[in-house]
């Protein structure tokens, strides 16, 4: 998975192995089916048709990984006190690292990847389920998206859809706001046009709540995909419960 | 005895002296008259350009023969030696002391024939690349179009002239719009009253900004009329070196980069400015607004208040290609930097003193890059066309722009009032010139 597109290639959207700070703003966005549809793999197709029909210009692909952890206990009956939501993400522009999310208390934590590796030796945590994000990234100017299916490791039910719009000249959330919300609104409209059955949920976490700053990093990233997560367990919940 | 021993030595110089003529003559003839009709400009540089050669292998000649006079000495240096050093040495002597004289001979013909002359060792850029050039009239070019004759050696001259003519006439467009809108102009506006409405300042802002006589003062109340607004000065060198420290990874926070940057400035200046020793030194500018944009301006000559190139950077990007003639990885700053070359031309074409002053203040304007929607279409955002980009509004009318304060009234009359609000910008599909 390569960034390098011509002459864009080190100044930006790299992690530097000694720290979480990024360069960039970056929103997560989901696709919500609309009641009683889901999601398939034609929706696929029509966003990343739509990413090109703006001069989207494809680059190369992207993966990243979210794990739902549950402790390994003894005593069973000690489960309630541990969170059910601890998620292990890990994403594309930091590979050496590896971040854990706690949403309903708004923890968020970046640890070395070889927290993992120390995890199974401890035998303290084991994966429930584990879910790839992976797709396509395409490059539009100074923006950057990311399309993607969430899928399942190891199986190719498609779950959901995501997206990631980056602008990548500044890294202020404040300041990038507005630009972010054009985009937005520029990447609807265009996306309205093809008439698909849904829409993308744009929605954004509160970073302070997790002590995070203004300055976007990758711990940012992590957050907002754990938010993403849950909002997507919603919809399929909810979709399940439509049909019983 | 002595006969003999001075016999053989005698008829000795004079072959080498018929040598070293015989040397010196095929080399004369060029020398006397590099005006003459005799040698084409090419062969004079081909001449130039193998003498330089020649030069060069003397000096890796001397480089040698000062090593191996080195280790001539380490070696005597050494017990137990005999006589051989000493003899390693005279002959390395007698090499070296060749090599000088025929350096110097080089020399001489390089003097001659003009490649080498006194404002060239002046000069620590001595092929002049960085100066630009100024016109009769006070503006000042690039000096693209100059390279074109320098360059093109080996083509005829009337391939030279057509291409720096063409060169010139691009760079000409690019930097001098307002010059081909004269010519061209078809408004209604009499041409010498486009001409005078910027030049008729009223008289008492052209009171307030003859103050801004020194960098000093032009620094200072730029710090006073537009907060959040980071001067930084440097001499060239010490920027470049900042430029290369700057992190392109973050892998500072911009807090600490910023309180670690004010105590290097500090060291030197007056926090926040600069002291009256170091202003004279002053080569380069920095401008920052934290999260939005970082510009550079460079000064020439040193210490003056004649900007000679500026360009913008997202504060995020570091690295030696970061300085006023350098180009950044972004779009919407590439464009930027493009058209306040533009307006930089523009500003030092209708009055040098106030040139700098005006410049910094009109990137003073850009702080509102990522939120003043475009006064044309009301979008921020907008897809250009004909660059298949989107761009926030990066361009900002300089033809009729006049330095705001939004404190003090009494700088400003009522008339030539704007807040910084009030400057308008537009994508760049949406600027026009007239619209200015």
């Amino acid at each position: 998975m390569l960034l390098c597109s011509g002459i864009w290639s080190s100044p930006r959207s790299q992690c530097h192995t000694a720290t979480t700070k990024r360069m960039t703003i970056k929103r997560v966005l989901h696709w919500q089916p609309n009641v009683g549809t889901s999601v398939n793999s034609q929706i696929l197709n029509e966003v990343s048709q739509c990413v090109e029909s703006i001069n989207g210009v494809k680059e190369g692909r992207w993966k990243a990984t979210l794990t739902f952890y549950k402790p390994m206990l003894r005593d069973q009956s000690l489960a309630s006190e541990f969170p059910r939501d601890f998620l292990g993400i890990m994403v594309p522009e930091c590979p050496n690292k590896y971040f854990f999310v706690i949403r309903t208390q708004r923890i968020v934590l970046e640890a070395d990847s070889t927290i993992q590796t120390i995890m199974e030796k401890l035998q303290s945590y084991k994966m429930r389920v584990a879910l790839n994000f992976e797709g396509f990234q395409y490059q539009l100017g100074d923006f950057q998206l990311r399309v993607g299916k969430v899928v399942p490791t190891h199986s190719e039910n498609l779950r959901g859809i995501v997206m990631e719009v980056e602008y990548l000249p500044i890294s202020s959330i404040e300041k990038s706001r507005q630009i972010m919300e054009e985009f937005l609104e520029i990447w609807q409209e265009a996306l309205s046009k093809r008439t698909l059955p849904g829409h993308f949920m744009p929605m954004e976490p509160n970073f302070i709540e997790y002590g995070l700053s203004d300055h976007y990093s990758s711990q940012h990233t992590a957050v907002q995909y754990a938010t993403v997560m849950a909002q997507l367990i919603a919809s399929v919940q909810s979709v399940q419960s439509m049909r019983n | 005895m002595d006969m003999k021993f001075q016999t053989p030595t005698q008829p000795q110089p004079q072959p080498q002296q018929q040598e070293s003529q015989a040397l010196a003559n095929p080399n004369a003839s060029p020398d006397q008259p590099p005006q003459s009709t005799a040698e084409a400009p090419p062969k004079q540089v081909a001449l130039a350009l193998e003498r330089l050669a020649q030069a060069g292998r003397l000096i890796a000649d001397v480089r040698l023969g000062a090593d191996r006079l080195l280790e001539a000495l380490f070696v005597a240096a050494q017990p137990h030696q005999s006589n051989k050093p000493l003899h390693l040495f005279i002959k390395e002597d007698a090499a070296m002391r060749q090599h000088l004289q025929d350096l110097r001979t080089i020399g001489r013909q390089l003097e001659g024939t003009g490649v080498l002359n006194e404002p060239l060792r002046s000069r620590s850029n001595s092929w002049g690349l960085h100066m630009p050039l100024v016109c009769p009239d006070g503006a000042v070019v690039a000096y693209a179009w100059k390279r074109q004759l320098a360059g093109q050696a080996g083509a005829s001259a009337v391939d030279r002239t057509r291409l720096a003519l063409k060169a010139f006439t691009d760079q000409k467009k690019r930097f001098f719009p307002h010059l081909d809108d004269r010519v061209h102009d078809q408004s209604t506006e009499p041409e010498s009253k486009k001409h005078c409405v910027p030049q008729a300042l009223p008289a008492s802002n052209q009171e307030e900004l003859s103050d801004c006589k020194t960098l000093s003062d032009v620094l200072m109340r730029l710090e006073k009329e537009v907060p959040n607004l980071k001067i930084f000065t440097y001499e060239r060198l010490d920027w470049l070196k900042r430029a290369s420290s700057l992190p392109s990874l973050a892998n500072e926070s911009p807090l600490e980069l910023l309180k670690e940057h004010n105590f290097h400035s500090s060291s030197k200046l007056r926090p926040g400015l600069q002291n009256t020793v170091a202003a004279d030194k002053v080569a380069v500018i920095e401008l920052l607004f934290p999260s939005i944009f970082r510009a550079i301006v460079s000064l020439h000559p040193v210490g003056s208040i004649e900007p000679d190139a500026v360009a913008f950077f997202s504060p995020d990007e570091g690295g030696n290609y970061i300085h006023a003639r350098g180009s950044s990885v972004y779009h919407v700053f590439r464009h930027i930097t493009e058209h306040a070359g533009t307006a930089l031309q523009f500003f030092l074409g209708i009055r040098t003193e106030t040139s700098l002053y005006f410049l910094l203040h009109w990137i003073c304007s850009y702080q509102t890059l990522f939120s003043k929607v475009c006064s044309k279409c009301g979008q921020l955002l907008a897809m250009d066309k004909r660059l298949a980009l989107l761009l926030p509004p990066v361009s900002r009318p300089y033809r009729h722009f006049f330095p705001t304060v939004t404190s003090s009234a009494q700088l400003i009359s009522s008339t030539n009032e704007q807040s910084s609000d009030v400057v308008s910008a537009y994508h760049i599909g949406c600027f026009s010139e007239d619209a200015q």
